[in-house]
């Protein structure tokens, strides 16, 4: 078991490698390269400067050199220094980054919350008009783009009624010590989360549904009826365990998307995460900025796939028997 | 091979929900194909006065934006920007994905240890992020967009291809070809991959309402072209306004929805159609 952790964290590096190779040719096949851009930006014309400046940032350099010293500065965690923020790139994300952690991690756990629940429900009363209305609402979460999910639900939640906050992540100007400002962020996430969040919910409940009826059919399961144990108890402890198992695993190939999407749910509820961020870098061509949150993110998503990979050896059954 | 064919399309037309979604569709691109000759000017252009509510003015069935500009003609033509970027996205995603699936396939040993790692490097690297990395790069164009989701989103046409092709490649009409002295090539495309080919189509469909989506997500952060009508665009436009129009809003999602919703609901009715064991589950 421990050897197969080990491995699967292994595999972790040449793909992170892969992620840092690209992102070099992606630079260099900016038509504007980074160089020019900074020195544009400074206004820097003094071609005696300009050939200073190229020796220090080292672009006379031939490419592999380059690339070799680019992969060496980001193996120490450099990913370079932002003239936009005076700061390294690295802190301005890291800063950054926990938003959209929590985000994220709500949103998550609200697909699947909501996602499971409505599989298990419908699948339990297959061909029922409850199996067709969570059916139906699947199809339509699943088709509605989470940004205008989120401004249609502002509107409603926070223009109209006056529910929640229409944006931000915390009230300005409150100070009651951790917990109620931990209840504050929470009342800031509860629209974002669940814009972004319904889209997964609407997938896992159909996946849910489908892997739900299949466990349903074997034969374990008539065995488990047939000891005399209650419906409940057969469909939560028995089938439901089994049929979580394809969840986890699109849980695993989802995380990236999820990342995508709450950088468009930050713009919509001005969530302060790196894709506020990241918006910036992009309208201003901050390069190292917009490749260094391409880095990050990739290894938060690497990181958090084999995380998942080894949850589910854990989780199924068949395993642990080998 | 007719046979099949025709019990292809019954099996297709008895499914309701992908009746309804092929209707959908057909009024979409009828919608897109009539925009020039519904509203021939320029749709970008100002009309009348901003902010008319939809079904007050005759003449604007649908209201106007902030900025006075007729939502029904700019939802018209961001009907053929959604559809022309949806499918030649999806078309740079099946060609990407074909070729990479078919080589890891039939080539085998390390080509496929080597192609199936660069899949997951694209499985891994978040697909919005990378999208806006590239039109960042190159630029805000349509092309340059349709071409970056074109590269995020071909991971399950590769798989799905590589699968297919795995359980064909060894097959006795393969192994009667490579026995005729067939070259690779004429074996790959001429033998294989018309056999692999249906189920990888009716992925491409469902990848289509992905990039519809992409897209929509790209233009409402205000990267995407922006001389050109688009759905996303127009919602983030109307962002400002949600407290007094919000309508500005609504309307161009609702566009995106039912246009993802019904190429979802064909790509589902084609799956089961293709699969009829599979349909009851």
């Amino acid at each position: 078991m421990r050897r197969i952790v080990l491995r699967r964290l292994l595999q972790i590096i040449p793909l992170v490698f892969a992620v840092i190779v690209l992102n070099f040719v992606l630079i260099h096949l900016a038509p504007g390269s980074l160089f020019d851009v900074m020195t544009s930006e400074q206004q820097i014309t003094d071609p005696a400067m300009l050939d200073q400046l190229r020796h220090t940032y080292g672009v006379d350099q031939p490419t592999w050199v380059q690339l070799v010293k680019y992969i060496w500065s980001v193996m120490r965690l450099d990913l370079g220094f932002s003239y936009r923020q005076n700061a390294p790139v690295l802190d301005v994300i890291m800063q950054q980054l926990p938003a959209t952690v929590i985000l994220m991690l709500a949103a998550t756990a609200i697909a699947l919350l909501v996602g499971v629940t409505a599989g298990v429900m419908a699948s339990v009363r297959v061909n029922t008009i409850w199996d067709n209305l969570i059916s139906l609402g699947a199809v339509f979460f699943f088709a509605a783009p989470s940004f205008w999910l989120g401004i249609m639900m502002t509107v409603l939640f926070a223009v109209k009624l006056g529910w929640f906050p229409v944006g931000g992540m915390r009230t300005i100007g409150t100070d009651n010590g951790a917990f109620a400002d931990a209840l504050d962020v929470m009342y800031h996430l509860a629209l974002p989360a669940t814009a972004l969040g319904l889209f997964y919910a609407a997938t896992y409940a159909r996946v849910m549904r489908a892997s739900m009826l299949e466990v349903f059919r074997l034969d374990f399961v008539r065995t488990a009826r047939a000891k005399g144990l209650s419906p409940a108890r057969v469909v939560l402890a028995h089938v439901m365990r089994n049929a979580l198992l394809p969840i986890v695993t699109l849980l695993g190939l989802q995380l990236g998307t999820v990342l995508g999407g709450s950088v468009v749910i930050e713009a919509v509820f001005s969530w302060p995460g790196i894709g506020s961020l990241l918006f910036d870098s992009v309208m201003s061509r901050n390069f190292p900025m917009v490749l260094g949150v391409l880095v990050l993110g990739s290894l938060l998503v690497a990181v958090a796939n084999a995380t998942v990979d080894i949850l589910y050896l854990r989780l199924d059954p068949r395993i642990r028997l080998r | 091979m007719p046979s099949l064919a025709t019990d292809f399309v019954r099996r297709f037309a008895r499914n309701r929900a992908a009746l309804v979604g092929l209707v959908l569709v057909i009024a979409l691109i009828g919608v897109a194909l009539a925009a020039p000759w519904m509203f021939p000017k320029n749709p970008l252009r100002i009309v009348g006065r901003p902010e008319i509510w939809p079904f007050v003015n005759a003449r604007f069935p649908l209201g106007t934006d902030s900025l006075g500009r007729d939502i029904a003609a700019m939802i018209a033509h961001g009907a053929r920007t959604t559809l022309l970027i949806g499918l030649c996205a999806s078309l740079t995603a099946t060609l990407i994905g074909i070729t990479v699936g078919a080589s890891a396939a039939f080539f085998g040993g390390w080509v496929d240890e080597m192609l199936m790692r660069f899949t997951e490097l694209f499985q891994t690297i978040p697909n919005l992020i990378f999208v806006l990395t590239i039109v960042s790069i190159l630029g805000q164009k349509i092309e340059y967009v349709t071409i970056a989701v074109g590269i995020v989103t071909w991971t399950p046409i590769a798989r799905l291809t590589r699968a297919e092709f795995m359980s064909l490649r060894d097959r006795e009409f393969v192994q009667a070809c490579r026995a005729m002295g067939m070259g690779n090539m004429r074996i790959m495309l001429g033998e294989i991959l018309p056999n692999a080919l249906p189920p990888v189509i009716v992925l491409s469909s469902l990848v289509i309402a992905g990039a519809v989506l992409f897209e929509s997500a790209v233009s409402f952060l205000g990267l995407g072209d922006p001389n050109i009508s688009s759905w996303g665009r127009l919602i983030g436009d109307g962002r400002t306004l949600i407290r007094t129009s919000w309508y500005i809003c609504a309307v161009p999602g609702l566009a995106i929805m039912l246009t993802v919703l019904a190429l979802n609901l064909i790509g589902d009715g084609l799956n089961d159609a293709l699969n009829p064991k599979l349909r009851d589950r």
